[in-house]
């Protein structure tokens, strides 16, 4: 029987008189895994392990004779790394998958490279330019190898070198216009996505690098809006308000259309938090406290109810 | 949540696997299933505990600023209420709707009354005592998830908590082992827990997953400084343990078709050499014994949560090891060496097992 889920089994046999032999065939037959699946786990987990092990002894290997070696040695040794992962992408034996994760490995790599030159002139680590430099340089076998993870690792890579450029060079910056500049791009990278999934454009984009985007866009507009409102209205306020509202409309409408409880819970949750910081930022009194904890209990409830309400008429159309 | 049809096909699918003497009750199960919003997507659970969590906060700055603290009677009485309220919130209306006023009624309940308890000056261990006691007969009476699973955690965590108090350090081993066989039977055994009372299908999910935690919140005491546990026992725990893993095998092989003495005596021999060096840290046998259940019942969450623990527990494994740069290299290229070797047998042995 395809589909039939653990919850099934524990609910049916609440209501009948199922023996403990016949609910054991069918969780083996239906829920554990199989001589298959063990066999697949087996191999992967001493794979892995081998692997992992192995690598993890050749590292500390070479960090233990790392102050030792010379500039060339260090910078040789981390270039041909380098260059021998991407060899080993070009292989054309191998399958895909190995493939986009060697080549991960390989933008890592990159990235520990510039990490040794920063270490060997002293240019300072956590330098925005070392970021830049790491991601400049990955861009190519980002968008070539179309890997979710490596994509994942491309927009970690260029946030945290924006966050680091405010940091140390443009340090007049105030921290509202930091964080909208940070949701407007996230949100136009989400926005990217979401229509290349539609069309089809790209094949196969898994849901939970959608929903790391919408998390990340959702939790800086989050953070804008409250700062804006405990901050005193800042100029850039008034730009990011109705912004935020747009992209929050259009997400719950996407939400309701793609009948997805993702974008309803969180979108929710977010406005509901940003109330409860307008509310005390009016007052901060004990009965005001009292309001926000009945408001959010009352409001949370209201959101799982409708939610509810939706995945039950949603069940009976399909 | 499912429709007619799909319930339907269910309830044949059952007759058909066993014929004989089988009865449903039809109705109550259409109507469970009416009901039953048991099985929600992640998004509600997380944004009830979350909505539970914030308005608790709210609330307790509320009693703080209006002076409730300074009235002990107050305080339990109030305490009191709160936890039977969200007790009883979710056995009368049981519903994941009202999960948020139970969980925050719940949490509150249980800070104000610890702080009324503190305030009669009583001993930290009766706090502590009353607190277990509390939670375990909550567990007795709720059927909702998200209480149970809290109900278990403040169990195990009132357990830790008088072992650190009591200096009783010791103790520790005896709590990992307990949980350690605990939580093997338990997976090992669903089908039988599930049959016997429906109470027990009801809790099974959340007793589990608690479980899982208050086993690696032991697993993490053994492996830190913070307590001061003496080398002399921790052997006992890894015996344990050990033992269980080689349980769990036994059943394995029946997965894997392995029926050969010499087969098996070999598998339970390099387990045992492999495991031999981790004795003196049982964390990491420990992160494998759930990464092994887990993955044999097909429960994902805590295989998840199992592999991170094991990563982490052979991290600091290595990390505290008073060698140098280069034993340690050596140590871990010979593993990765061996794992190799093994991956290499175990794919000629399951290649040819699958041919005949």
């Amino acid at each position: 029987m395809k589909n039939l889920q653990r919850e099934d089994i524990y609910l049916i046999s609440r209501h009948s008189n199922m023996s403990e032999q016949v609910i054991e065939k069918t969780l083996k037959e239906n829920i554990y895994h199989d001589k298959k699946m063990w066999q697949k786990f087996l191999r992967l987990f001493f794979i892995t392990l081998g692997i992992g092990f192995t690598t993890a002894g050749i590292i500390f290997f070479f960090a233990y004779n790392w102050a030792d070696l010379n500039k060339f040695a260090k910078l040789g040794l981390t270039e041909i790394l380098v260059i021998a992962t991407t060899l080993i992408v070009l292989l054309p034996k191998i399958n895909n998958t190995t493939r986009h994760i060697v080549l991960t490995g390989a933008s890592l790599l990159v990235g520990v490279l510039f990490a040794v030159f920063g270490q060997i002139y002293q240019t300072g680590a956590n330098a925005y330019d070392f970021f830049l430099a790491w991601t400049l340089f990955i861009t190519l076998w980002v968008v070539v190898s179309n890997f979710t993870p490596l994509w994942l690792l491309y927009i970690v890579l260029l946030n945290t070198t924006f966050f680091l450029y405010t940091e140390q060079v443009a340090k007049d910056w105030p921290a509202i216009l930091v964080i909208t500049l940070l949701f407007l791009f996230n949100t136009a990278i989400l926005l990217t996505f979401i229509f290349l999934d539609k069309d089809k454009k790209i094949k196969n984009i898994p849901k939970w690098f959608i929903y790391i985007l919408a998390l990340v866009s959702v939790t800086f507009a989050t953070m804008g809006l409250i700062f804006g409102i405990l901050d005193g209205y800042d100029p850039v306020f008034p730009v990011l308000f109705p912004i935020v509202a747009l992209v929050f409309a259009l997400g719950i409408r996407h939400g309701i259309q793609s009948k997805n409880g993702f974008y309803l819970s969180v979108i929710p949750l977010s406005i509901i938090i940003i109330i409860s910081a307008l509310l005390l930022k009016i007052s901060e009194d004990g009965s005001m406290l009292l309001l926000v904890s009945l408001f959010i209990i009352v409001s949370v409830t209201l959101v799982i109810m409708n939610l509810i309400n939706l995945q039950k008429k949603w069940n009976h159309e399909k | 949540m499912r429709n007619k049809e799909e319930i339907k096909a269910l309830l044949e699918y059952f007759r058909a696997t066993e014929n004989k003497d089988l009865k449903f009750d039809e109705q109550a199960i259409y109507t469970a299933y009416e009901k039953n919003d048991d099985h929600q997507s992640l998004a509600i659970k997380i944004l009830s505990i979350f909505g539970g969590i914030l308005a608790s906060l709210a609330l307790l700055g509320f009693l703080f600023i209006t002076g409730l603290y300074d009235s002990t009677a107050g305080l339990l009485i109030l305490g009191t209420l709160l936890i039977v309220g969200g007790i009883f919130i979710n056995t009368i209306y049981n519903t994941t709707i009202l999960d948020t006023i139970s969980v925050s009624s719940y949490i509150i309940g249980f800070v104000l009354l610890t702080l009324g308890l503190f305030k009669m000056e009583m001993t930290e261990n009766t706090v502590t005592l009353i607190c277990i006691l509390i939670a375990a007969v909550s567990l007795a009476i709720v059927r909702s998830y998200i209480i149970a699973f809290i109900a278990v955690l403040m169990i195990s965590g009132g357990i830790l908590t008088l072992i650190i108090l009591n200096h009783n350090f010791e103790l520790i081993h005896l709590y990992t082992s307990l949980l350690a066989i605990m939580l093997t039977a338990i997976f090992m055994k669903e089908a039988k827990i599930i049959t016997l009372h429906s109470v027990f299908s009801k809790l099974y999910n959340p007793v589990r997953i608690g479980l899982v935690f208050s086993f690696l919140a032991g697993l993490v005491f053994l492996g830190n400084d913070f307590i001061e546990v003496s080398g002399d026992y921790i052997w006992i725990t890894s015996v344990v343990i050990i033992l269980a893993i080689m349980y769990v095998l036994s059943r394995l092989f029946e997965v894997l078709n392995i029926s050969q003495t010499s087969q098996k005596a070999g598998i339970y021999i390099v387990t045992t050499a492999l495991l031999l060096p981790t004795l003196l840290s049982p964390a990491i046998s420990g992160a494998l014994l759930i990464i092994l259940i887990s993955f044999l019942v097909n429960y994902k969450t805590s295989l998840a949560i199992g592999m991170m623990a094991f990563i982490y527990f052979v991290s600091r494994y290595y990390y505290d090891l008073h060698f140098t740069l280069l034993t340690k290299s050596i140590l871990l290229f010979s593993s990765g060496i061996l794992f190799l070797g093994l991956y290499l047998l175990t794919h000629k042995k399951l290649t040819t097992n699958e041919k005949v």
